[in-house]
């Protein structure tokens, strides 16, 4: 069953379309990734999802309905920021939450003991992972069928970021459908079952990790770590991403392409740690459908 | 409405104004530092009114003289407090640059020959001048003065009337008829001397007392001040943290979060106007504790208030704005709607403020009631003004928060 639709959603603010025709089938009990840089339009989707902010045109169901106040019952959402009363302590911001939403109080109990929240614990004094705890404690107060997450792990450290990764995939598990939006590749990689690849409010690209890798054709790319210099020319001449100390370069004969970057690198001045050739990525195939990357 | 999710919001708030070091200052610090400061300025009873006179005389050698005047005047005293402060000047022009220069209230001029005339039965001339460029202080002068001359001419006619009837007595026909006698021509001419008798009788009636004025003048900036400021803040906090969303998207309706806001901050302001009455009746031994008219003023007005705070905190952009409009607009009321000061001070093109802005009229009414006494009917208009206000408002409110989150989206 379609946990959600969407036809033809249409969202402008002022000259800005946010969201232009998007269309998106979400399949009950999957983990399903929105994946595209910041201002893709990720967040205005899944706003009008899970806060019934408004739409200009389109289509919206959840499981077979059509969005309303009612359907929003079904939908659990932990935005990025977080949802918690800095000056409340974990139990007593779960016990608004609660009582906004009418669940019975034990609730709030099994879910401080699910999340290993610190109950007694003001929100502020919390680590950026329990905040992130928190805001998923919050989105399955009413036991929700679909759960939204927004960037669930931007800010959070690696165990923290590893840690969330586990309750999502339990999610999965229980039956939930996680419909979550990220801009890290990995994130989406190493959790969604099927990834919508978003760029300029439009949806260019869906399929399983797989699946989106094979857009890249016969592509390797050559993954380059150290302290790099002169990578003009090689950004210039290939398809490449460059960030921190990595470059990644997206080549169709990877033999005939490494001694090029190579030498391109060393007469820069590059001091190079590792160079290995790896298959597409996700972000790679990003960069090949829109000639940017990611971040 | 959604009983739990009102609970739920009035629960949340209370827990975190409590825990809002700010807040707690804001509500319960200040206007408890405001009673203490004011009860301790005016708290006392007032001290008799004191006139600066300067006196301008001649010396002369007759038996009653100015001099003997301006000692009397000197002795006057109500309640063991002298009234009028003598400067004696050598001339009348350095009498009237005192005068100018308001070193006195009032110059008493007694020209040359003053002495000779009262104390041969003529008539003596005072002339007073008097700086009116202070029509209260001139008003206060001018009274004072003026009774006592009245009092003394009084008491001088009834001296002269004795010695006058005393030669009516010895020298008159005893052979005149009944209508003549020295009785009946003591009762005449004390008719002439004093038309009608007024005669002062002291009654010790309730004196609305300073410290029950700011009373209710702390209930005033409670309900108009505060609860405005609480409201407003707790709202924005909302906005700024981006869980009015949340709340909007919830299944609680636009009236479970208004009312919820509402009851927490009147919950904290009624706490709060408990521990200012409490206070000051534990420091200054006088309080007022109002009726159930007054808490249905103080509900209403509280509500219109909060209704302008809520209004205040949709229309702005930062909590920076919110509360520089709300104390924008509250510090001038609490003077300008007599709710800090009495309406009696006011300036003529502040009064309707005062008596139609209705946290103005809730104040003046509270005071009607529980300083004064008067019956509750005497105020019910003013509530059915105020009870009218404040729904508007809260109708206002509720369209604004509609619009606020569709701002928000």
């Amino acid at each position: 069953m379609r946990a959600i639709e969407v036809r033809g959603l249409r969202k402008s603010y002022g000259n800005f379309i946010a969201l232009n025709g998007i269309n998106l089938d979400v399949d009950e009990g999957e983990v399903f990734a929105l994946l595209g840089p910041n201002g893709a339009g990720k967040t205005t989707l899944i706003r009008i999802l899970a806060e019934g902010l408004s739409y200009d045109s389109g289509e919206i169901r959840v499981f077979g309905e059509s969005l309303s106040k009612k359907t929003a019952r079904l939908i659990g959402y932990a935005p990025q920021e977080s949802l918690a009363y800095d000056d409340l302590t974990v139990r007593e911001n779960l016990e608004f939450y609660a009582d906004l939403y009418d669940v019975p109080g034990k609730r709030v109990d099994e879910l401080i003991e699910r999340f290993k929240l610190p109950a007694k614990k003001k929100a502020k004094e919390l680590s950026g992972g329990f905040k992130k705890r928190l805001n998923l404690a919050v989105a399955l107060l009413y036991d929700p069928r679909v759960l939204v997450l927004d960037e669930p792990s931007t800010g959070l450290d690696v165990p923290s970021k590893r840690e969330l990764w586990e309750l999502i995939k339990e999610f999965r598990e229980e039956g939930k459908t996680v419909l979550l939006a990220t801009h890290y590749m990995e994130e989406a990689e190493a959790l969604a079952d099927r990834v919508a690849i978003m760029n300029e409010g439009q949806v260019i690209a869906v399929g399983t990790p797989e699946e989106l890798k094979r857009l890249a054709g016969n592509e390797s790319v050559i993954h380059v770590e150290g302290i790099l210099r002169g990578t003009e020319a090689i950004l210039r001449e290939f398809r490449a991403i460059e960030r921190e100390n990595v470059l990644r370069v997206s080549v169709e004969d990877a033999r005939k392409a490494l001694p090029k970057v190579v030498e391109a690198l060393v007469e820069g001045g590059s001091e190079i740690r590792s160079i290995r050739i790896e298959e597409p990525s996700l972000e790679d195939v990003f960069l090949k459908l829109t000639g940017r990357g990611l971040e | 409405m959604k009983a739990r999710a009102v609970k739920g919001i009035v629960v949340k708030d209370l827990r975190e104004t409590r825990r809002d070091r700010m807040a707690v200052f804001w509500i319960f610090v200040f206007p408890l530092m405001w009673v203490t400061l004011l009860g301790a300025i005016w708290g006392g009873s007032s001290p008799p009114v004191v006139v600066h006179v300067g006196a301008v005389y001649f010396n002369e050698s007759a038996p009653f003289t100015a001099s003997t005047l301006i000692g009397i005047m000197e002795n006057v005293s109500v309640d063991g407090q002298r009234i009028f402060r003598i400067t004696r000047y050598p001339d009348e022009s350095a009498g009237l640059k005192a005068v100018k220069a308001g070193r006195v209230d009032v110059l008493l001029l007694f020209p040359q020959g003053f002495g000779e005339n009262v104390s041969s039965g003529l008539q003596g001339k005072v002339y007073a001048y008097f700086d009116r460029s202070d029509p209260q202080k001139y008003q206060i002068a001018s009274g004072v003065v003026k009774g006592f001359f009245s009092e003394f001419e009084r008491e001088m006619a009834y001296r002269k009337l004795n010695i006058t009837l005393g030669y009516v007595e010895a020298y008159l026909p005893k052979n005149l008829s009944a209508n003549l006698s020295p009785s009946m021509l003591r009762a005449y001419m004390m008719g002439l001397i004093d038309p009608i008798s007024l005669r002062e009788e002291a009654v010790k009636g309730e004196r609305p007392s300073p410290i029950k004025f700011y009373v209710t003048s702390f209930i005033g900036i409670q309900f108009l001040f505060a609860t405005m400021l609480t409201v407003s803040n707790l709202l924005f906090e909302e906005i700024e943290k981006g869980t009015l969303r949340r709340i909007a998207a919830s299944p609680a309706t636009a009236w479970d979060f208004l009312v919820g806001k509402m009851l927490s901050t009147f919950i904290v302001i009624t706490a709060s106007i408990l521990i200012g009455i409490g206070y000051s009746k534990a420091v200054f031994k006088e309080t007022v504790f109002p009726g159930p008219t007054g808490w249905l003023i103080i509900a209403l007005s509280a509500v219109f208030s909060m209704s302008l705070g809520l209004a205040i905190a949709m229309g702005t952009r930062s909590m920076k704005a919110t509360n520089a409009l709300v104390n924008l607009l509250s510090m001038p009321l609490l003077f300008l709607a007599a709710i800090v000061i009495p309406e009696s001070i006011l300036p003529r093109w502040a009064r309707p403020i005062a008596d139609y802005f209705p946290l103005g009229t809730a104040v003046k009414d509270l005071r009607l009631l529980e300083i004064y006494h008067r019956p509750p009917s005497e105020v019910f208009p003013d509530v059915v003004w105020i009870a009218i206000n404040s729904l508007v408002m809260l109708l206002i409110v509720v369209l604004l928060y509609n619009w606020a989150i569709k701002r928000l989206q």
